[in-house]
């Protein structure tokens, strides 16, 4: 009994650190920021309560009506691609005979271990306009100089380029483990068939990969919706504001421009559209489990 | 995908993954080529392809203008301070979430767990105003302090832990050996696979992050790495060699860790398919 009573001690005891420190630094904070959000403060002079306006002022603004345009765009142009270049590399890496399978699957996920910030810099180096790598590429086709990051038009496809470059490597692993616990025996009923390699992948592959597919496309929906790093060091949401994100928008109506309050509003919004989002993800994990 | 193909098809799917490969990995062979170049030859139409001078020049030149070893170390510190005080706090509530029953762990866990869907950017504000109340921003503490523990590793670990029979620790309390005996001398050595790719998902996260050090660091001395990097070459001024030397210096050496541990770190993010 005596044993018991301790042992409930020691149990609390070792959880105490770590739920205070979540507590502390991330329950609290997003109740603040909640706070803050109905007020006006710029950190020098007090605060004052101005209720709903920061919201109203928020939604009636045409930059963060701009800011969350720029980041669907951003979105809708990387998660599809990195997703079905990801399955293709992954279709690929899963044949039985395949030779050199870990320096193929390490080298497509260097990307993905790389600091952005660093990846960003060497993006930014390839983008250049007059002496980049990819405008002398482009140029052996005949296409004339790209502003890339100069130019409106471009900077936000060179952006979901390097957003693309950065997550094809993660889905692949994703997918490649779904690919592995498809059971052999469905394939080699449909060999008996004489079924095609098409017929095999539309029949067998792409219906039992639905789970990780979802999975997949939610979670990188999440990710790319949370682009800043490149941004910050690429473009800064320029030129003339065609790649500032929705981040980058909370970022500079905070730190740059010292208006907490307002920057507090778009971080409320953000959380319910990202906690929308997360809530489906933990939806279509359990799902995916349930398969695996 | 039971069939083994005719050999042209083979070698067609070996040619498309040796180009991919090369392509998804140009921007680095493209880096360190140019961190060996002469200034000069960046201005070259066409492109050279190949490196022009065998010196480190670019390096000496990139060192002299930021403090490359002072921000590898800042943030070596940082990620390694992190990384030791998760694997402890960490360890310490998985075993308590795992082994221990009392009224209200469910809810704990929950509550641990729901941290994980609050996005870092949205609670900057506040954790900075407490960063500010604490006095440590512009610290290397505000970069540590707030991430000393985190739900995903407990999360981790506690997976790892309940499948570890309970019959091993029975023999031991029978013994009448205390509880944190036993999760030092029984449960950790037992765990030390997922120890390691908890460990170096927390330390690879600290490495490369930079919106919070962005935010919480202005003192140049103390700042870390990527916000270093990314600001010495936002300088339109500076040549491209040197940045380019910068950026090797900062990316070639987390590469080469990575050949070493890329086993225990997809193998980590296949069995979660949580973080990336």
């Amino acid at each position: 009994m005596k044993r018991k009573a301790k042992d409930v001690l020691i149990g609390w005891l070792t959880i105490v650190p770590a739920l205070s420190t979540q507590i502390m630094f991330i329950y609290i904070p997003l109740i603040w920021a909640f706070y803050i959000s109905f007020f006006k403060w710029n950190m020098i002079r007090p605060k004052r309560f101005v209720g709903w306006a920061n919201y109203e002022k928020m939604l009636t603004n045409p930059d963060f009506w701009h800011s969350l345009w720029v980041t669907v765009v951003y979105v809708l142009g990387t998660v599809p691609v990195a997703i079905i270049i990801g399955l293709m590399l992954a279709l690929l890496m899963n044949m039985d005979w395949l030779k050199g399978k870990g320096i193929f699957r390490t080298g497509f996920y260097i990307p993905v271990i790389t600091a952005m910030a660093a990846a960003a810099v060497i993006w930014t180096w390839l983008f250049q306009a007059d002496y980049g790598l990819i405008n002398w590429f482009l140029s052996l086709f005949g296409i004339k100089n790209i502003g890339w990051l100069n130019d409106p038009d471009y900077a936000l496809t060179a952006l979901i380029i390097v957003g693309i470059w950065k997550r094809v490597g993660y889905n692949m692993v994703i997918f490649l483990a779904g690919l592995q616990v498809i059971p052999k025996v469905l394939y080699e009923a449909a060999d008996i068939d004489g079924a095609s390699n098409w017929a095999k992948f539309k029949n067998i592959t792409w219906p039992l990969l639905t789970p990780t597919t979802l999975f997949v496309t939610v979670l990188q929906i999440i990710a790319s919706f949370r682009v800043f790093v490149s941004v910050d060091v690429m473009t800064k949401g320029g030129p003339l504001d065609s790649t500032r994100v929705i981040t980058y928008y909370l970022y500079e109506s905070a730190f740059e421009n010292m208006k907490f309050g307002y920057a507090s509003a778009i971080a409320v919004f953000m959380f319910a559209l990202l906690m929308t989002l997360t809530l489906i993800q933990f939806r279509v994990s359990k799902r995916r489990t349930f398969y695996a | 995908m039971t069939k083994k193909p005719k050999l042209p098809i083979r070698i067609l799917v070996y040619c498309i993954l040796s180009i991919i490969l090369v392509m998804i990995n140009l921007p680095f062979i493209w880096m360190l080529v140019t961190s060996f170049k002469e200034e000069s030859d960046v201005f070259a139409w066409p492109p050279k392809f190949y490196p022009t001078i065998f010196s480190f020049d670019n390096f000496r030149g990139a060192f002299s203008l930021i403090p490359m070893g002072r921000l590898l170390l800042n943030t070596l510190f940082v990620s390694l301070a992190v990384t030791i005080s998760q694997l402890v706090f960490n360890s310490l509530a998985a075993y308590g979430l795992s082994r221990f029953k009392f009224r209200g762990r469910d809810f704990i866990f929950y509550l641990l767990i729901g941290t994980l869907m609050v996005p870092g950017e949205v609670i900057i504000i506040p954790l900075y105003i407490i960063m500010r109340n604490m006095g440590l921003l512009n610290s290397y503490g505000s970069l540590i302090v707030p991430f000393m523990t985190s739900a995903f590793g407990v999360f981790l670990l506690r997976q790892f832990f309940m499948g570890i029979p309970k019959e091993l620790e029975d023999a031991a309390l029978i013994d009448g050996a205390g509880r944190l005996k036993i999760l030092w001398k029984i449960i950790l050595p037992l765990s030390k696979p997922a120890l390691f790719t908890s460990a170096l998902f927390t330390f690879l996260g600290r490495w490369n992050a930079y919106l919070w050090p962005l935010v919480a660091i202005n003192d140049a001395n103390k700042q870390v790495i990527q916000v270093g990097l990314s600001q010495f070459s936002g300088d339109w001024m500076t040549q491209w060699t040197w940045k380019m030397a910068a950026t090797t210096t900062a990316v070639v050496p987390i590469i080469i860790f990575f050949f070493f541990v890329q086993k225990q770190y997809v193998e980590g993010i296949r069995g979660i398919g949580i973080k990336g």
